[in-house]
């Protein structure tokens, strides 16, 4: 028997619809603060359980997810369609032509349903000018700021200091907040996808600024020109947009459009107060 | 030598980025940014075989410049598109 439940993410609304999946899906942790009541048809399907023929693929990107858990691929088969291959538990198929759906096999494991669920949107998302963006995200005065970062650079230590010293400042997303232009402004939303800090809120705020964090033995700040603040936001997408030309395309495009319209800093810090301070006090100078 | 045929020059707020991976094997980006003189020089040589010699031309096709200063410029051209593997032989 065919299930579906609504959720709205990143302000894009989504059905899934499928057999046991959709309950797998709604029961993964931080799917649930996402569900809501549909006023109107949704935008996106995410077909769960969803069967389709074997197709010859031109695989174009393998990765490994989880250290070793499953070796996943990415590729285009013959009709044009993106494809990922997870390993053994599943596959994901999503046809640029029709992008208001996006196909999942049936996936029994958690994270990896988790995961094909963040793929999956991250697609969607690219064709309706939202992009989940690896970073720890906080609001202070009702603007959000991105922390951006290698793995291990210390963007949710940042994130934390600014909580403890800095007032009326609460974390958004602490792993993949989602990044929208919405009325030619930059917002940001809470997401399902929040790392391992269960954080799942769904408030919409407007962007302040971006900050490229690196760890240096001094706290330094610098407000960074068009083509270096693409570079700072660019690694940060799902690393996926860079391997296939529609995917390119559009990614450039929005991070084009974000850094056009806010402030993106290349940070180098320590962990420590004084760096929060530094951008904070940068980035919300004193009236 | 040739312009790598693999690359396309995109527009980023007004500023003419290459997109190019730096190896097959990571996710690592390297953002190549052309200024003006240099993104005239890519739409014209891009698709043909050409030397120094045709670098230098196009340059003082395009601008009010002198052969010495051409030669110089271009040279410094091909060594950062080399560098960048932006040019090959």
């Amino acid at each position: 028997m065919e299930s579906t439940a609504h959720l709205l993410i990143g302000g894009l609304p989504l059905r899934l619809a499928g057999g046991g999946g959709v309950a797998a899906a709604m029961s993964l942790p931080g799917m649930r603060p996402f569900w809501h009541r549909p006023a109107a048809a949704a935008e996106v399907c995410l077909r769960l359980d969803a069967a389709w023929p074997e197709a010859d693929c031109r695989w174009l990107h393998r990765f490994d997810f989880a250290s070793g858990k499953a070796e996943c691929c990415f590729g285009v088969d013959a009709e044009g369609a993106l494809v990922f291959r997870f390993d053994r538990y599943g596959r994901l198929r999503f046809d640029p032509r029709r992008p208001d759906e996006v196909c999942l096999g049936p996936i029994a494991d958690a994270d990896l349903l988790r995961y094909a669920l963040w793929t999956a949107y991250a697609l969607a998302g690219l064709w309706r000018g939202r992009v989940p963006v690896h970073a720890s995200a906080v609001v202070h005065r009702g603007r959000a700021v991105l922390c951006l970062g290698e793995s291990g650079t210390g963007k949710s230590t940042h994130t934390s200091l600014w909580m403890k010293h800095i007032e009326d400042t609460w974390l958004l997303n602490d792993d993949s907040p989602v990044l929208s232009v919405e009325e030619g402004a930059v917002v940001a939303y809470g997401s399902p996808w929040s790392g391992k800090t269960p954080c799942y809120r769904t408030e919409r705020v407007p962007v302040a600024a971006l900050l490229r964090l690196e760890q240096r033995p001094q706290n330094s700040l610098r407000r960074l020109a068009t083509v270096e603040a693409f570079t700072a936001l660019q690694p940060s997408c799902p690393p996926v947009l860079l391997h296939e030309e529609r995917l390119t395309d559009r990614m450039v495009d929005f991070v084009g459009s974000v850094v056009g319209r806010v402030p993106v800093f290349r940070m180098g810090c320590l962990p420590d107060e004084a760096a929060a301070r530094l951008s904070h006090d940068t980035i919300f100078p004193a009236q | 030598m040739k312009i790598d045929t693999k690359t396309k020059v995109r527009s980023v707020s007004g500023e003419h980025i290459i997109l190019g991976r730096a190896d097959g094997t990571t996710d690592m980006t390297r953002v190549v940014g052309l200024n003006e003189s240099a993104m005239e020089l890519y739409r014209r040589l891009q698709g043909r075989d050409f030397g120094l010699d045709d670098v230098v031309r196009e340059l003082t096709d395009a601008y009010e410049v002198d052969e010495p200063t051409a030669r110089r410029d271009a040279a410094e051209w091909v060594e950062q598109m080399r560098r960048q593997h932006l040019i090959m032989d």
